[in-house]
C-alpha cells in the first residue's frame, strides 16, 4: 500500500490477509481516479443530473426564532435516495466499475446505504447484495422494500447483535470469499484504509458547497457546525471543509440511546476505549477482555460500536467535540422540525438538531449555527409511531 | 523458530511424516468439554495444537467457529480463562508445539507487552494474530521475540511476491498457508487447487520455515490432496467443532478423524508420484 492511512495512532489497516491485495488494488485505483478528470466529470454530471446537486443552504427562520441562535440546515435530505449516502455510492460504484468490478456487496443499518447502493446499482448496471442485520430490518421495511424494487438482493444477518456491527463482519466475510469480481461498498469513513480517506473524498462535496453557500451568501463563516455520528461519515463530509477555519467549532452528536450512565447507547468517543475492530484502530464499546460491547440507539444508521478513525483523531487533538442525546431528545426533535419546519429529519440527523438545541441555550445570542440534515425520515415513521 | 517447533518439525522430517495440526476454540462448549477435546488431540498423534481465543467479531472465521465463539463468550470464559487452560494442557504434553489463533483486540485490551508475557508463561509456542498483516507486525514483533514466542503469518493464495518476501523475513513456527479465498469452514470443497502449487513453490524459494494448510480440511481426501502439492502439514478447525457439536461419542468420533488425518500424514507420495 502506498500508505497505511493512520489519523494519529488511529486508522491504520487491520484484516486478515487475504483481504490485503483488494485494499491495495482500492487504493491504487482511488489514486488515479481522484486525479483523472474523467471520472470526476462523470461523477460530477451524476451528482447534479441524477443526484441533485448542490443541495440547498437553507435558513430555518421559525427555528431560529424559537431556539435564539440563526439556525442553517444543509438539506442532504433533499438529495435523491433521501441521505448522503448517495455521495460515497455513486462515487465508489464509479470506482467500482472502474476496476472492472461487477458485484457490488454493502452493509447497511438504517437502510439508506443500501438504498444508495441500489440505486447505483441499478444505474450502473452491478449486480448488487446488501447485508442487514434482521433486527434493523424490522424496523426499516421501508428502505427494504426500495431495495428489492431497484434490483438488490437483501441478505437478513442473524449473528451476533443483529444489527450494523454484525452486517459489517457478513460483508467482510463475503469479500475475502469473492474478492476477484466483487468490490466492498463500505458505507461510512470507517473500516481499514483506503475507506476512511475514500469515502470522505467523496462526501466532502457536503462541506465544500455548504462552505461556498454560506460565505456567498452571508459573507461569513457559521459559528458552530454540527452533524450526528454514527460511523461518521456525513460528519466528516460536513467538517472537513472547515477543518483548517480555526473559528468554526465542529461537533459532532452520538447517540445516549437510553443514557450514558445505561448499557445501551452508542456514544463511542466518550465512553469508548482505543481499540482495533473492523480493520481499523479507533475507538471502541467494549469490556476489558476487548469483546466488542453491542450498542444502542432508537436511530439505526447510529447503532454501531465504533466510530470513524478520523473523527477520533479530531477528538483526541481537541479540534472537534463529541456530545450525546438521547433516544427521547431525538425523538423530540424529529417532531420539533417536522412541525416547526415542515421537515420530517432521519431520527440519526434528529440527533444533530437535538443537541443544536441544546447548545443554542448556552452560546451568545444570533450566533450561526449550520447543522447537517444528513437525511430524511419518511423511513422511521413507523419506528417513531411505535415510541408513542 | 521456537524450540518446540523446531524440535517437532524436525523429528517429522526425520520420519518422513507431514505435520497434522487440529484446531479447537478455547473454553468450548465449556472448560471441561473443551480439555477432552484438547485431550483427544493429544492422544490422538496431534503434531501441534492449534487453539483459538474466543471472540465477538471473527470476520475471519466461517458459521461454525464463530457460532463456537459466541458461546463461549456467552458462558462467560474470559481471557484469563483461556491462558489457564492452555497452562493446563501444557502440563500433559511438555514437547507439543501450542499455537493460538487471536483476534488483535483481545491482544490490544489485555496489552501487547502482557499477552506475551502471558502467553510464554501458559507454554504457548506461536502467535497467529487473525486481522494483523504484516505491514502493522512491528506492534506486536519486539514482545513476541523478548518472549521466545513465534510470530505466525498467513498466506493466501492471492498474497503477491512482494508480500511473500516481506512475511518470510519475518515469520516464525511455520506458515500458515489459506488453502483457499474465503473464510474458514467445510461448506465448500478445498476447490481448485491447481494454483497452489506455483505459490508453495515460490513459498519455499523464500523460506525455510514448514509450510501447514488449512481452510476447508475435513477429510483424509482434502489433507491428502494438499499434502501432495508439498505442504509440510494439514490443520484441520471447523470440522472437529461440528463432529463435537453433532456426535453423541464425540470422542471416539474425533479420534476417528484424526486417525485418518494423521494417516494421511504418514502415508506419503512425493509430489511427483501423485502426478501419475
Amino acid at each position: 500500500m502506498k500508505t497505511l492511512g493512520y489519523f494519529g495512532t488511529y486508522g491504520g489497516v487491520y484484516v486478515p490477509e487475504t483481504l490485503m491485495p483488494a485494499l491495495e488494488e482500492l487504493e491504487s485505483a482511488f489514486l488515479i481516479a481522484k486525479e483523472d478528470k474523467g471520472f470526476m466529470g462523470e461523477l460530477g454530471n451524476l451528482f447534479r443530473d441524477y443526484a441533485g446537486r448542490p443541495t440547498p443552504l437553507y435558513y430555518a427562520k421559525n427555528l431560529s426564532r424559537l431556539w435564539g441562535a440563526d439556525i442553517f440546515l444543509k438539506r442532504e435530505d433533499l438529495l435523491h435516495g433521501g441521505a448522503h449516502k448517495t455521495n460515497n455510492a455513486l462515487g465508489q460504484a464509479l470506482l467500482a466499475k472502474s476496476m472492472g468490478k461487477t458485484r457490488i456487496i454493502a452493509e447497511t443499518g438504517a437502510g439508506q446505504h443500501g438504498v444508495a447502493c441500489a440505486m447505483a446499482g441499478a444505474l450502473l448496471d452491478i449486480r448488487t447484495e446488501i447485508y442487514m442485520g434482521e433486527v434493523d430490518i424490522v424496523r426499516q421495511q421501508p428502505n427494504v422494500q426500495r431495495m428489492k424494487l431497484m434490483g438488490a438482493q437483501v441478505h437478513p444477518v442473524t449473528t451476533g447483535s443483529k444489527t450494523l456491527k454484525d452486517a459489517i463482519n457478513e460483508a467482510l466475510r463475503d469479500w475475502i470469499t469473492n474478492l476477484g469480481d466483487t468490490h466492498y461498498l463500505l458505507g461510512t469513513a470507517a473500516g481499514p484504509h483506503p475507506f476512511p480517506t475514500l469515502v470522505k473524498f467523496f462526501q466532502s462535496i457536503i462541506g465544500r458547497e455548504a462552505r461556498q453557500q454560506f460565505f456567498d451568501r452571508y459573507q461569513c463563516l457559521p459559528d458552530y457546525v454540527v452533524a450526528c455520528v454514527g460511523g461518521g461519515s456525513n460528519a466528516i463530509g460536513m467538517f472537513s471543509a472547515f477543518i483548517d477555519d480555526p473559528t468554526v467549532n465542529l461537533i459532532g452528536v452520538e447517540p445516549a440511546g437510553h443514557g450514558l450512565s445505561s448499557t445501551k447507547h452508542g456514544a463511542v468517543l466518550s465512553k469508548g476505549k482505543p481499540g482495533c475492530l473492523h480493520g481499523m484502530k479507533s475507538m471502541v464499546l467494549q469490556d476489558d477482555d476487548g469483546q466488542i460491547i453491542e450498542a444502542h440507539s432508537v436511530a439505526a444508521g447510529l447503532d454501531y460500536p465504533s466510530v470513524g478513525p478520523e473523527h477520533a483523531y479530531l477528538q483526541e487533538i481537541k479540534r472537534a467535540r463529541y456530545e450525546s442525546v438521547d433516544d427521547k431528545e431525538a425523538l423530540a426533535s424529529f417532531k420539533e422540525l417536522s412541525c416547526k419546519e415542515g421537515i420530517i429529519p432521519a431520527l440519526e440527523s434528529a440527533h444533530a438538531l437535538a443537541f443544536a438545541k441544546k447548545l443554542c441555550l448556552d452560546i451568545k445570542p444570533g450566533s450561526r449555527v449550520l447543522i447537517n440534515l444528513s437525511g430524511r425520515g419518511d423511513k422511521d415513521l413507523a419506528e417513531v409511531l411505535r415510541h408513542e | 523458530m521456537s524450540k518446540r517447533y523446531q524440535a517437532r518439525f524436525e523429528k517429522l522430517k526425520q520420519s518422513n511424516q507431514k505435520a497434522f495440526m487440529p484446531f479447537t476454540v478455547l473454553g468450548w462448549p465449556n472448560k471441561d468439554k473443551s480439555l477432552s477435546i484438547i485431550k483427544t488431540m493429544l492422544s490422538s498423534n496431534a503434531s501441534a495444537l492449534e487453539l483459538g481465543f474466543p471472540f465477538s467479531d471473527p470476520v475471519a472465521d466461517g458459521p461454525v467457529i464463530a457460532k463456537a465463539s459466541f458461546e463461549t463468550l456467552e458462558s462467560g470464559f474470559k481471557t484469563a480463562d483461556a491462558f489457564a487452560l492452555i497452562s493446563e494442557v501444557r502440563k500433559l504434553d511438555e514437547a507439543i508445539p501450542i499455537g493460538v489463533l487471536v483476534y488483535y483486540n483481545v491482544v490490544l485490551a489485555t496489552g501487547v507487552e502482557s499477552f506475551f508475557k502471558q502467553a510464554k508463561a501458559a507454554g504457548i509456542d506461536g502467535v497467529l494474530i487473525a486481522d494483523l498483516p504484516i505491514e502493522s507486525a512491528e506492534e506486536v514483533l519486539p514482545y513476541a521475540k523478548a518472549n521466545d514466542v513465534d510470530l505466525i503469518f498467513i498466506v493466501s493464495p492471492v498474497t503477491t511476491d512482494e508480500r511473500l518476501q516481506r512475511i518470510a523475513t519475518s515469520a516464525g513456527g511455520f506458515i500458515y498457508l489459506v488453502s483457499r479465498l474465503g473464510v474458514t469452514g467445510t461448506d465448500k470443497s478445498a476447490g481448485n487447487l491447481t494454483n497452489l502449487g506455483g505459490l508453495i513453490s515460490r513459498l519455499k524459494a523464500l523460506t525455510k520455515l514448514p509450510i501447514c494448510a488449512g481452510f476447508g480440511v475435513s477429510s483424509k481426501q482434502t489433507s491428502s490432496a494438499l499434502l501432495e502439492l508439498g505442504v509440510d502439514g494439514v490443520i484441520v478447525g471447523s470440522r472437529v467443532i461440528e463432529i463435537a457439536r453433532q456426535s453423541e461419542h464425540y470422542e471416539s468420533d474425533l479420534a476417528k478423524l484424526f486417525k485418518e488425518l494423521h494417516e494421511s500424514c504418514c502415508e506419503l507420495r512425493s509430489p511427483m508420484d501423485a502426478k501419475k
